[in-house]
Protein backbone atom coordinates (compact mmCIF):
# COMPACT_ATOMS: atom_id res chain seq x y z
CA UNK A 1 0.00 0.00 0.00
CA UNK A 2 2.60 2.47 1.53
CA UNK A 3 4.96 1.27 -1.46
CA UNK A 4 1.99 1.74 -4.45
CA UNK A 5 1.62 5.30 -2.96
CA UNK A 6 5.56 5.87 -2.94
CA UNK A 7 5.18 4.88 -6.25
CA UNK A 8 2.34 7.53 -7.72
CA UNK A 9 4.26 10.03 -5.88
CA UNK A 10 7.27 9.40 -7.88
CA UNK A 11 5.54 8.91 -11.32
CA UNK A 12 3.65 12.13 -10.93
CA UNK A 13 6.16 14.09 -9.57
CA UNK A 14 8.21 13.18 -13.07
CA UNK A 15 5.12 13.63 -15.12
CA UNK A 16 4.38 17.08 -13.55
CA UNK A 17 8.47 18.10 -13.56
CA UNK A 18 8.67 16.83 -17.84
CA UNK A 19 5.20 18.33 -18.49
CA UNK A 20 6.80 21.88 -19.76
CA UNK A 21 8.61 19.73 -22.66
CA UNK A 22 5.96 17.20 -23.55
CA UNK A 23 3.77 19.77 -23.85
CA UNK A 24 6.16 22.16 -26.09
CA UNK A 25 6.82 19.72 -28.50
CA UNK A 26 5.50 15.45 -27.69
CA UNK A 27 7.79 14.21 -30.25
CA UNK A 28 11.24 16.51 -29.67
CA UNK A 29 12.84 14.03 -27.28
CA UNK A 30 13.25 11.30 -29.84
CA UNK A 31 15.11 13.49 -32.14
CA UNK A 32 18.85 13.07 -32.47
CA UNK A 33 19.82 16.58 -31.92
CA UNK A 34 20.61 17.91 -28.22
CA UNK A 35 21.83 21.53 -28.36
CA UNK A 36 21.32 23.45 -25.00
CA UNK A 37 22.35 27.06 -27.13
CA UNK A 38 19.78 26.36 -29.45
CA UNK A 39 16.64 24.75 -27.30
CA UNK A 40 16.70 21.37 -29.17
CA UNK A 41 16.48 18.44 -27.01
CA UNK A 42 16.74 15.05 -29.46
CA UNK A 43 18.04 12.37 -27.11
CA UNK A 44 16.75 9.77 -29.11
CA UNK A 45 20.85 8.54 -29.36
CA UNK A 46 20.64 8.27 -25.33
CA UNK A 47 17.44 6.19 -25.63
CA UNK A 48 18.93 3.34 -27.93
CA UNK A 49 22.37 3.48 -26.00
CA UNK A 50 20.60 2.31 -22.66
CA UNK A 51 18.43 -0.35 -24.71
CA UNK A 52 22.11 -1.83 -26.96
CA UNK A 53 24.30 -1.31 -23.92
CA UNK A 54 22.14 -3.21 -21.48
CA UNK A 55 20.91 -5.96 -24.41
CA UNK A 56 24.75 -6.50 -24.87
CA UNK A 57 25.38 -6.59 -21.61
CA UNK A 58 22.81 -9.65 -21.02
CA UNK A 59 23.67 -11.03 -24.23
CA UNK A 60 26.94 -11.50 -22.60
CA UNK A 61 25.99 -12.40 -19.34
CA UNK A 62 23.27 -15.19 -19.90
CA UNK A 63 26.10 -17.58 -21.20
CA UNK A 64 28.60 -16.34 -18.52
CA UNK A 65 26.24 -17.05 -15.82
CA UNK A 66 24.87 -20.34 -16.55
CA UNK A 67 28.38 -21.74 -17.48
CA UNK A 68 29.04 -20.38 -13.98
CA UNK A 69 25.89 -21.64 -12.08
CA UNK A 70 25.91 -25.05 -13.79
CA UNK A 71 29.65 -25.98 -13.29
CA UNK A 72 28.96 -24.55 -9.37
CA UNK A 73 26.00 -26.93 -9.33
CA UNK A 74 26.95 -30.22 -11.02
CA UNK A 75 31.14 -30.58 -11.55
CA UNK A 76 32.97 -28.26 -9.18
CA UNK A 77 33.82 -30.16 -5.51
CA UNK A 78 33.10 -28.98 -2.77
CA UNK A 79 36.36 -26.84 -1.96
CA UNK A 80 36.01 -24.66 -5.29
CA UNK A 81 32.20 -23.96 -4.33
CA UNK A 82 32.64 -22.67 -1.00
CA UNK A 83 35.46 -20.40 -2.98
CA UNK A 84 33.46 -19.29 -5.97
CA UNK A 85 30.43 -18.75 -3.62
CA UNK A 86 32.19 -16.58 -1.80
CA UNK A 87 33.38 -15.02 -4.74
CA UNK A 88 30.08 -14.39 -6.33
CA UNK A 89 28.48 -12.78 -2.91
CA UNK A 90 31.46 -9.92 -2.91
CA UNK A 91 31.28 -9.52 -6.71
CA UNK A 92 27.46 -8.58 -6.17
CA UNK A 93 28.07 -6.68 -3.19
CA UNK A 94 31.02 -3.86 -4.28
CA UNK A 95 29.77 -0.47 -5.03
CA UNK A 96 28.97 0.69 -8.37
CA UNK A 97 31.31 3.19 -8.70
CA UNK A 98 34.01 1.22 -7.45
CA UNK A 99 33.15 -0.66 -11.00
CA UNK A 100 33.37 2.65 -12.74
CA UNK A 101 36.78 3.42 -11.40
CA UNK A 102 38.07 -0.09 -12.01
CA UNK A 103 36.20 0.44 -15.49
CA UNK A 104 38.38 3.70 -16.26
CA UNK A 105 41.63 2.68 -15.62
CA UNK A 106 41.56 -1.17 -15.74
CA UNK A 107 39.52 -2.79 -18.22
CA UNK A 108 39.39 0.33 -21.04
CA UNK A 109 43.32 0.61 -21.03
CA UNK A 110 43.33 -3.66 -21.58
CA UNK A 111 40.20 -3.50 -24.21
CA UNK A 112 41.76 -0.60 -25.68
CA UNK A 113 44.84 -2.50 -26.96
CA UNK A 114 43.27 -6.61 -26.91
CA UNK A 115 39.78 -6.37 -27.85
CA UNK A 116 39.34 -3.11 -29.89
CA UNK A 117 42.64 -2.19 -31.68
CA UNK A 118 42.93 -6.04 -32.91
CA UNK A 119 38.80 -6.52 -33.55
CA UNK A 120 38.85 -3.25 -35.62
CA UNK A 121 41.99 -3.97 -37.54
CA UNK A 122 40.78 -7.13 -38.80
CA UNK A 123 36.87 -6.58 -39.14
CA UNK A 124 37.30 -2.98 -39.16
CA UNK A 125 35.19 -3.41 -42.55
CA UNK A 126 31.84 -4.11 -40.77
CA UNK A 127 30.56 -0.75 -39.77
CA UNK A 128 29.89 -1.62 -36.09
CA UNK A 129 33.48 -2.60 -35.48
CA UNK A 130 34.86 0.54 -37.66
CA UNK A 131 36.61 3.59 -36.52
CA UNK A 132 39.27 4.56 -33.94
CA UNK A 133 39.28 2.85 -30.59
CA UNK A 134 39.44 5.67 -28.18
CA UNK A 135 39.23 3.98 -25.01
CA UNK A 136 35.37 5.05 -23.25
CA UNK A 137 32.58 2.75 -25.32
CA UNK A 138 29.77 1.44 -25.40
CA UNK A 139 31.36 -2.06 -25.46
CA UNK A 140 33.75 -1.14 -22.51
CA UNK A 141 30.08 -0.33 -20.28
CA UNK A 142 28.54 -3.39 -21.84
CA UNK A 143 31.08 -5.49 -19.81
CA UNK A 144 31.08 -3.49 -17.32
CA UNK A 145 27.90 -3.79 -16.91
CA UNK A 146 27.92 -7.34 -17.42
CA UNK A 147 30.33 -7.94 -14.76
CA UNK A 148 27.90 -6.18 -12.65
CA UNK A 149 24.76 -8.20 -13.55
CA UNK A 150 26.68 -11.98 -13.41
CA UNK A 151 26.35 -12.13 -9.80
CA UNK A 152 22.72 -11.52 -10.03
CA UNK A 153 21.81 -14.10 -12.69
CA UNK A 154 24.49 -16.45 -11.51
CA UNK A 155 23.24 -16.65 -7.54
CA UNK A 156 19.75 -17.33 -8.82
CA UNK A 157 20.39 -19.95 -11.12
CA UNK A 158 22.44 -21.45 -8.73
CA UNK A 159 19.63 -21.66 -6.29
CA UNK A 160 17.33 -23.02 -9.06
CA UNK A 161 19.16 -25.59 -10.14
CA UNK A 162 20.39 -27.32 -6.88
CA UNK A 163 16.76 -27.06 -6.08
CA UNK A 164 15.96 -29.46 -8.74
CA UNK A 165 14.02 -32.54 -7.35
CA UNK A 166 16.58 -35.52 -6.78
CA UNK A 167 13.74 -38.18 -8.08
CA UNK A 168 14.30 -35.92 -11.37
CA UNK A 169 17.94 -36.63 -11.25
CA UNK A 170 17.50 -40.18 -10.64
CA UNK A 171 15.09 -41.16 -13.05
CA UNK A 172 17.22 -39.78 -15.99
CA UNK A 173 20.48 -40.85 -14.27
CA UNK A 174 18.98 -44.35 -13.92
CA UNK A 175 17.94 -43.98 -17.79
CA UNK A 176 21.99 -44.01 -18.52
CA UNK A 177 22.14 -40.21 -18.54
CA UNK A 178 25.67 -38.46 -18.36
CA UNK A 179 26.02 -35.62 -16.45
CA UNK A 180 25.39 -33.50 -18.71
CA UNK A 181 22.36 -34.78 -19.91
CA UNK A 182 20.43 -34.38 -16.67
CA UNK A 183 21.19 -30.76 -16.88
CA UNK A 184 20.08 -30.07 -20.12
CA UNK A 185 17.06 -32.67 -19.76
CA UNK A 186 16.29 -32.21 -16.26
CA UNK A 187 17.97 -29.27 -14.37
CA UNK A 188 17.77 -26.50 -17.33
CA UNK A 189 14.32 -27.13 -17.82
CA UNK A 190 12.89 -27.34 -14.10
CA UNK A 191 14.74 -24.18 -13.62
CA UNK A 192 14.22 -22.31 -17.18
CA UNK A 193 11.37 -19.89 -16.19
CA UNK A 194 13.21 -18.75 -12.85
CA UNK A 195 16.57 -18.26 -14.57
CA UNK A 196 14.75 -16.03 -17.62
CA UNK A 197 13.15 -14.09 -14.18
CA UNK A 198 16.54 -13.54 -13.17
CA UNK A 199 17.89 -12.25 -16.45
CA UNK A 200 14.76 -9.79 -16.41
CA UNK A 201 15.34 -8.56 -13.36
CA UNK A 202 19.52 -8.25 -14.11
CA UNK A 203 18.30 -6.60 -17.35
CA UNK A 204 16.46 -4.23 -14.98
CA UNK A 205 19.20 -3.41 -13.31
CA UNK A 206 21.55 -3.05 -16.05
CA UNK A 207 18.59 -0.10 -17.70
CA UNK A 208 18.67 2.13 -14.72
CA UNK A 209 22.68 1.41 -13.99
CA UNK A 210 24.05 5.14 -13.32
CA UNK A 211 27.71 5.40 -11.89
CA UNK A 212 29.61 2.92 -13.56
CA UNK A 213 27.89 3.74 -16.72
CA UNK A 214 28.16 7.61 -16.90
CA UNK A 215 31.99 6.80 -15.83
CA UNK A 216 32.93 4.61 -18.85
CA UNK A 217 31.06 5.21 -21.94
CA UNK A 218 31.97 8.38 -22.64
CA UNK A 219 28.43 10.47 -22.62
CA UNK A 220 28.91 11.48 -26.33
CA UNK A 221 26.20 12.06 -28.70
CA UNK A 222 28.28 10.60 -31.89
CA UNK A 223 26.92 6.76 -31.15
CA UNK A 224 25.13 5.55 -33.25
CA UNK A 225 24.00 8.18 -35.78
CA UNK A 226 27.60 9.74 -36.82
CA UNK A 227 29.49 6.08 -35.69
CA UNK A 228 27.49 2.57 -35.24
CA UNK A 229 30.52 1.06 -34.31
CA UNK A 230 30.71 -0.38 -30.93
CA UNK A 231 33.81 1.08 -29.93
CA UNK A 232 32.63 4.42 -29.94
CA UNK A 233 31.66 6.71 -26.87
CA UNK A 234 27.81 6.68 -26.47
CA UNK A 235 25.66 7.47 -24.11
CA UNK A 236 22.68 5.86 -21.47
CA UNK A 237 19.86 7.75 -20.33
CA UNK A 238 21.15 7.65 -17.14
CA UNK A 239 24.67 9.09 -18.08
CA UNK A 240 22.67 12.27 -20.09
CA UNK A 241 20.87 13.09 -17.11
CA UNK A 242 23.48 12.29 -14.25
CA UNK A 243 26.34 14.36 -16.14
CA UNK A 244 23.82 17.26 -16.78
CA UNK A 245 21.07 17.78 -14.54
CA UNK A 246 23.29 19.71 -11.45
CA UNK A 247 24.20 21.91 -14.46
CA UNK A 248 21.04 22.65 -16.35
CA UNK A 249 19.47 26.35 -15.97
CA UNK A 250 17.24 26.13 -19.06
CA UNK A 251 14.04 25.09 -17.45
CA UNK A 252 13.31 23.74 -21.13
CA UNK A 253 16.67 21.55 -20.29
CA UNK A 254 15.80 20.89 -17.08
CA UNK A 255 12.67 19.40 -18.25
CA UNK A 256 13.77 17.62 -20.94
CA UNK A 257 16.33 15.52 -18.72
CA UNK A 258 12.95 14.65 -16.52
CA UNK A 259 11.16 13.69 -19.15
CA UNK A 260 14.25 11.50 -20.02
CA UNK A 261 13.52 9.77 -16.81
CA UNK A 262 10.38 8.96 -16.74
CA UNK A 263 11.25 7.43 -20.03
CA UNK A 264 13.87 4.90 -18.44
CA UNK A 265 10.60 4.68 -15.51
CA UNK A 266 8.35 3.61 -18.26
CA UNK A 267 11.13 1.21 -20.27
CA UNK A 268 11.71 -0.62 -17.12
CA UNK A 269 8.48 -0.78 -15.61
CA UNK A 270 7.44 -2.14 -19.21
CA UNK A 271 10.52 -4.55 -18.84
CA UNK A 272 9.07 -5.93 -15.85
CA UNK A 273 5.48 -5.73 -16.84
CA UNK A 274 6.02 -8.16 -19.59
CA UNK A 275 8.65 -10.34 -17.54
CA UNK A 276 5.38 -11.37 -15.03
CA UNK A 277 3.03 -11.65 -18.05
CA UNK A 278 5.18 -14.29 -19.47
CA UNK A 279 6.28 -16.43 -15.97
CA UNK A 280 2.37 -16.16 -15.17
CA UNK A 281 1.49 -17.11 -18.76
CA UNK A 282 3.96 -20.14 -18.38
CA UNK A 283 4.03 -20.98 -14.77
CA UNK A 284 0.23 -21.79 -15.23
CA UNK A 285 0.94 -24.08 -18.49
CA UNK A 286 4.31 -25.51 -16.45
CA UNK A 287 2.66 -29.10 -17.28
CA UNK A 288 1.49 -28.66 -20.39
CA UNK A 289 3.49 -29.02 -23.57
CA UNK B 1 17.75 -71.88 -14.98
CA UNK B 2 21.13 -69.24 -15.61
CA UNK B 3 21.93 -66.44 -13.38
CA UNK B 4 21.60 -63.43 -15.00
CA UNK B 5 22.96 -61.20 -12.22
CA UNK B 6 24.88 -62.16 -8.92
CA UNK B 7 26.82 -60.45 -5.98
CA UNK B 8 29.59 -61.53 -4.70
CA UNK B 9 30.60 -60.13 -1.01
CA UNK B 10 29.03 -56.99 -1.71
CA UNK B 11 29.69 -54.45 0.94
CA UNK B 12 28.61 -50.28 0.76
CA UNK B 13 28.98 -47.52 2.92
CA UNK B 14 27.41 -44.67 3.17
CA UNK B 15 30.49 -42.34 4.72
CA UNK B 16 32.09 -44.43 7.26
CA UNK B 17 28.99 -46.15 8.22
CA UNK B 18 28.34 -49.83 6.75
CA UNK B 19 25.20 -50.50 5.16
CA UNK B 20 25.98 -53.75 3.68
CA UNK B 21 28.05 -56.43 4.97
CA UNK B 22 29.15 -58.62 2.28
CA UNK B 23 25.89 -59.77 0.51
CA UNK B 24 26.59 -62.91 -2.03
CA UNK B 25 23.10 -63.50 -3.94
CA UNK B 26 22.39 -64.95 -7.36
CA UNK B 27 19.24 -63.76 -9.54
CA UNK B 28 17.88 -66.18 -12.13
CA UNK B 29 17.20 -65.06 -15.32
CA UNK B 30 13.30 -64.40 -16.36
CA UNK B 31 12.57 -64.72 -12.53
CA UNK B 32 10.64 -62.76 -10.23
CA UNK B 33 12.77 -62.24 -6.67
CA UNK B 34 11.26 -60.19 -3.76
CA UNK B 35 13.73 -58.28 -1.48
CA UNK B 36 11.90 -57.60 2.10
CA UNK B 37 12.94 -56.62 5.36
CA UNK B 38 12.53 -54.19 8.01
CA UNK B 39 13.12 -50.02 7.44
CA UNK B 40 16.74 -49.20 7.25
CA UNK B 41 17.93 -52.52 6.68
CA UNK B 42 19.91 -51.41 3.56
CA UNK B 43 17.05 -53.07 0.62
CA UNK B 44 17.64 -49.41 -1.31
CA UNK B 45 21.00 -49.48 -0.84
CA UNK B 46 21.09 -52.62 -2.30
CA UNK B 47 19.60 -52.55 -5.37
CA UNK B 48 21.10 -49.03 -6.09
CA UNK B 49 24.38 -51.19 -6.03
CA UNK B 50 22.85 -52.66 -9.27
CA UNK B 51 23.02 -50.02 -11.25
CA UNK B 52 26.04 -48.09 -9.92
CA UNK B 53 23.09 -45.46 -8.15
CA UNK B 54 24.64 -45.86 -5.19
CA UNK B 55 28.27 -44.56 -5.77
CA UNK B 56 26.98 -41.08 -6.54
CA UNK B 57 26.00 -40.25 -3.15
CA UNK B 58 28.27 -38.60 -1.56
CA UNK B 59 30.52 -40.56 0.65
CA UNK B 60 28.57 -43.62 -1.14
CA UNK B 61 31.24 -46.45 -1.50
CA UNK B 62 30.83 -50.35 -2.99
CA UNK B 63 33.29 -53.01 -2.59
CA UNK B 64 32.87 -56.62 -3.90
CA UNK B 65 31.52 -57.73 -7.19
CA UNK B 66 28.27 -57.30 -8.99
CA UNK B 67 27.94 -59.97 -11.90
CA UNK B 68 25.81 -59.58 -15.10
CA UNK B 69 26.24 -62.41 -17.01
CA UNK B 70 29.44 -63.01 -15.63
CA UNK B 71 31.06 -59.59 -16.20
CA UNK B 72 31.78 -57.14 -13.53
CA UNK B 73 29.36 -53.94 -13.56
CA UNK B 74 32.34 -52.10 -11.68
CA UNK B 75 34.47 -52.69 -14.76
CA UNK B 76 32.43 -51.16 -17.05
CA UNK B 77 30.31 -47.71 -18.22
CA UNK B 78 28.41 -46.97 -15.76
CA UNK B 79 26.08 -45.04 -18.64
CA UNK B 80 26.00 -48.64 -20.60
CA UNK B 81 25.07 -50.46 -17.05
CA UNK B 82 22.13 -48.19 -16.72
CA UNK B 83 20.82 -48.68 -19.95
CA UNK B 84 21.03 -52.47 -19.54
CA UNK B 85 19.59 -53.06 -16.13
CA UNK B 86 16.62 -50.41 -15.43
CA UNK B 87 15.40 -49.05 -12.42
CA UNK B 88 11.21 -47.83 -11.22
CA UNK B 89 11.34 -45.89 -8.25
CA UNK B 90 9.19 -45.56 -5.28
CA UNK B 91 8.04 -42.37 -5.95
CA UNK B 92 6.66 -41.57 -9.34
CA UNK B 93 8.76 -39.54 -11.18
CA UNK B 94 7.79 -38.87 -14.81
CA UNK B 95 9.37 -35.33 -16.19
CA UNK B 96 6.91 -32.68 -16.07
CA UNK B 97 8.47 -30.80 -18.68
CA UNK B 98 7.63 -34.08 -21.27
CA UNK B 99 4.75 -35.23 -22.59
CA UNK B 100 3.58 -38.56 -22.14
CA UNK B 101 5.18 -39.88 -25.13
CA UNK B 102 8.36 -37.74 -24.33
CA UNK B 103 8.50 -39.59 -21.03
CA UNK B 104 8.84 -42.68 -22.22
CA UNK B 105 11.41 -42.23 -24.72
CA UNK B 106 13.53 -40.27 -22.92
CA UNK B 107 16.17 -42.88 -22.62
CA UNK B 108 16.12 -44.17 -25.96
CA UNK B 109 16.75 -40.40 -27.33
CA UNK B 110 19.71 -40.21 -24.81
CA UNK B 111 21.19 -42.96 -26.53
CA UNK B 112 21.25 -41.70 -29.91
CA UNK B 113 17.19 -43.18 -31.73
CA UNK B 114 16.10 -39.86 -33.22
CA UNK B 115 13.05 -40.87 -36.12
CA UNK B 116 10.02 -39.65 -35.03
CA UNK B 117 8.47 -42.58 -36.53
CA UNK B 118 10.80 -45.17 -34.61
CA UNK B 119 10.38 -43.52 -31.73
CA UNK B 120 6.74 -43.16 -31.87
CA UNK B 121 6.36 -46.94 -32.11
CA UNK B 122 8.51 -47.71 -29.13
CA UNK B 123 6.15 -45.05 -27.46
CA UNK B 124 3.56 -46.88 -28.72
CA UNK B 125 4.80 -50.68 -28.00
CA UNK B 126 6.08 -49.80 -24.32
CA UNK B 127 2.54 -47.76 -23.18
CA UNK B 128 0.75 -51.00 -24.27
CA UNK B 129 2.75 -53.48 -22.25
CA UNK B 130 1.68 -51.67 -19.17
CA UNK B 131 -1.55 -51.51 -20.16
CA UNK B 132 -1.80 -47.45 -20.68
CA UNK B 133 -1.72 -47.06 -24.28
CA UNK B 134 -6.06 -46.78 -24.07
CA UNK B 135 -5.94 -44.77 -21.36
CA UNK B 136 -3.99 -42.61 -22.46
CA UNK B 137 -4.08 -42.58 -26.43
CA UNK B 138 -6.31 -39.75 -26.97
CA UNK B 139 -3.88 -37.12 -26.15
CA UNK B 140 -0.20 -38.76 -25.93
CA UNK B 141 1.27 -34.69 -25.86
CA UNK B 142 -0.31 -34.08 -22.42
CA UNK B 143 2.29 -33.73 -19.77
CA UNK B 144 3.09 -36.77 -18.09
CA UNK B 145 2.87 -35.06 -14.49
CA UNK B 146 -0.97 -34.60 -15.37
CA UNK B 147 -2.03 -38.29 -15.32
CA UNK B 148 -2.91 -40.16 -12.06
CA UNK B 149 -0.12 -41.55 -9.46
CA UNK B 150 -1.03 -45.15 -10.59
CA UNK B 151 -0.79 -43.93 -14.12
CA UNK B 152 2.14 -42.01 -13.69
CA UNK B 153 4.19 -45.23 -12.25
CA UNK B 154 3.01 -47.22 -15.24
CA UNK B 155 4.33 -44.25 -17.23
CA UNK B 156 7.80 -45.04 -15.42
CA UNK B 157 7.79 -48.53 -15.92
CA UNK B 158 6.69 -47.87 -19.66
CA UNK B 159 9.98 -45.62 -19.17
CA UNK B 160 12.26 -48.25 -18.00
CA UNK B 161 10.78 -50.72 -20.53
CA UNK B 162 11.16 -48.97 -23.91
CA UNK B 163 15.07 -49.43 -23.20
CA UNK B 164 14.93 -53.10 -23.75
CA UNK B 165 16.46 -54.10 -20.56
CA UNK B 166 17.72 -57.49 -19.25
CA UNK B 167 17.01 -56.96 -15.68
CA UNK B 168 14.37 -54.29 -13.82
CA UNK B 169 14.83 -52.82 -10.47
CA UNK B 170 11.92 -51.51 -8.20
CA UNK B 171 12.24 -50.17 -4.79
CA UNK B 172 8.43 -50.51 -3.52
CA UNK B 173 6.89 -49.73 -6.74
CA UNK B 174 3.50 -49.50 -5.16
CA UNK B 175 3.93 -48.37 -1.86
CA UNK B 176 2.71 -44.86 -2.78
CA UNK B 177 0.00 -46.51 -4.52
CA UNK B 178 -3.87 -47.30 -4.19
CA UNK B 179 -5.08 -51.01 -4.03
CA UNK B 180 -6.44 -51.01 -7.86
CA UNK B 181 -3.42 -49.45 -9.08
CA UNK B 182 -1.39 -51.89 -7.23
CA UNK B 183 -3.00 -54.85 -8.21
CA UNK B 184 -2.56 -53.83 -11.89
CA UNK B 185 1.28 -53.00 -11.23
CA UNK B 186 1.50 -56.44 -9.78
CA UNK B 187 0.08 -58.27 -12.91
CA UNK B 188 2.52 -56.44 -15.11
CA UNK B 189 5.18 -57.66 -12.71
CA UNK B 190 3.99 -61.25 -13.73
CA UNK B 191 3.68 -60.77 -17.16
CA UNK B 192 7.41 -59.03 -17.11
CA UNK B 193 8.88 -62.34 -16.42
CA UNK B 194 8.62 -63.75 -19.56
CA UNK B 195 10.96 -61.34 -20.59
CA UNK B 196 13.32 -59.82 -17.92
CA UNK B 197 14.58 -60.46 -14.51
CA UNK B 198 12.95 -58.53 -12.21
CA UNK B 199 13.96 -57.75 -8.70
CA UNK B 200 11.86 -55.89 -6.52
CA UNK B 201 11.65 -54.82 -3.13
CA UNK B 202 8.55 -54.92 -1.13
CA UNK B 203 7.39 -53.94 2.17
CA UNK B 204 4.51 -55.93 2.29
CA UNK B 205 4.71 -59.62 2.32
CA UNK B 206 1.84 -60.64 0.77
CA UNK B 207 2.85 -58.76 -2.09
CA UNK B 208 6.14 -60.46 -2.40
CA UNK B 209 4.30 -64.22 -1.67
CA UNK B 210 1.81 -63.31 -4.92
CA UNK B 211 3.91 -62.10 -7.23
CA UNK B 212 7.67 -63.65 -6.52
CA UNK B 213 9.31 -66.93 -7.15
CA UNK B 214 12.50 -66.45 -4.99
CA UNK B 215 12.20 -64.21 -2.03
CA UNK B 216 15.42 -62.70 -0.06
CA UNK B 217 15.55 -61.24 3.38
CA UNK B 218 17.71 -58.37 4.32
CA UNK B 219 18.60 -57.78 8.12
CA UNK B 220 21.10 -55.01 9.06
CA UNK B 221 22.38 -55.17 5.92
CA UNK B 222 23.02 -59.27 6.03
CA UNK B 223 21.77 -61.60 3.87
CA UNK B 224 19.39 -63.77 6.15
CA UNK B 225 17.76 -66.04 4.20
CA UNK B 226 17.11 -66.87 0.01
CA UNK B 227 15.10 -69.59 -1.21
CA UNK B 228 12.05 -69.98 -3.14
CA UNK B 229 9.21 -67.60 -2.23
CA UNK B 230 6.86 -70.29 -1.20
CA UNK B 231 9.08 -72.42 1.24
CA UNK B 232 10.26 -68.71 2.36
CA UNK B 233 6.95 -68.25 3.86
CA UNK B 234 5.96 -72.01 4.56
CA UNK B 235 9.24 -73.04 6.43
CA UNK B 236 11.06 -70.47 7.25
CA UNK B 237 15.05 -71.25 8.30
CA UNK B 238 15.83 -68.61 10.66
CA UNK B 239 14.00 -67.74 13.20
CA UNK B 240 14.28 -63.67 12.36
CA UNK B 241 13.03 -64.56 8.90
CA UNK B 242 9.92 -65.74 10.69
CA UNK B 243 9.06 -63.74 13.62
CA UNK B 244 9.42 -61.12 10.26
CA UNK B 245 6.88 -62.66 7.97
CA UNK B 246 4.99 -63.21 10.88
CA UNK B 247 4.78 -59.82 11.47
CA UNK B 248 6.06 -59.28 15.11
CA UNK B 249 8.86 -57.01 14.34
CA UNK B 250 9.31 -53.22 13.56
N1 LIG C 1 22.17 -40.60 2.11
C1 LIG C 1 22.46 -41.33 3.21
N2 LIG C 1 23.46 -40.96 4.03
C2 LIG C 1 23.76 -41.67 5.12
N3 LIG C 1 23.12 -42.79 5.49
C3 LIG C 1 22.11 -43.23 4.73
C4 LIG C 1 21.72 -42.52 3.54
N4 LIG C 1 20.68 -43.17 2.97
C5 LIG C 1 20.44 -44.24 3.76
N5 LIG C 1 21.30 -44.29 4.82
C6 LIG C 1 21.33 -45.31 5.86
O1 LIG C 1 21.61 -46.55 5.26
C7 LIG C 1 20.84 -47.56 5.86
C8 LIG C 1 20.11 -48.35 4.80
O2 LIG C 1 19.21 -47.50 4.13
P1 LIG C 1 18.27 -48.03 2.98
O3 LIG C 1 17.60 -46.85 2.41
O4 LIG C 1 19.07 -48.88 2.07
O5 LIG C 1 17.23 -48.93 3.77
P2 LIG C 1 15.91 -49.62 3.24
O6 LIG C 1 16.02 -51.03 3.63
O7 LIG C 1 15.68 -49.32 1.84
O8 LIG C 1 14.82 -48.92 4.14
P3 LIG C 1 13.30 -48.59 3.78
O9 LIG C 1 12.58 -49.88 3.84
O10 LIG C 1 12.87 -47.67 4.84
O11 LIG C 1 13.29 -47.98 2.42
C9 LIG C 1 19.92 -46.90 6.86
O12 LIG C 1 20.46 -47.11 8.14
C10 LIG C 1 19.96 -45.45 6.51
O13 LIG C 1 19.89 -44.67 7.67
MG1 LIG D 1 14.20 -48.13 0.74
Amino acid sequence: MVVVFFFIMIFGMLLIRSFPAMARDPLMIFGSTWDVEAGIFGAAPAIIGTLVSSSIAILFAVPISLAIAVFFTEYAPSQIRTGLSVVIDMLATIPSVIFGIWGLWIVAPLMKTFVQEPISGSLGFIPIFSGPAYGLSLLLASVILTFMIVPIITSISISLLSSTPVELREAMISLGATRWEVVRHVALPFSKLGIFAAVMLALGRALGETMAVTMVIGNSFMWPFSSISIFSPASTLTSKIASELYEAIDPFHVSSLIELGFLLLMITLSVNSLARLIVSRYSQRRYGT
Amino acid sequence: MTTKLETKALSAWFGRKQVLKGISIAFEEREVTALVGPSGCGKSTFIRCLNRMHELNPGGRVDGKVLLDGADIYGMDPMEVRRKIGMVFQKPNPFPNMSISDNVVAGIKLSGEKKKADLEGIAERALKSVGLYEEVKDDLRRSGASLSGGQQQRLCIARALAMEPEVILMDEPTSALDPASTSKIEELIRKLKSEITVIIITHNVSQAARISDKTAFLYLGELIEYGNTKEFFESPKSPITERYITGRFG
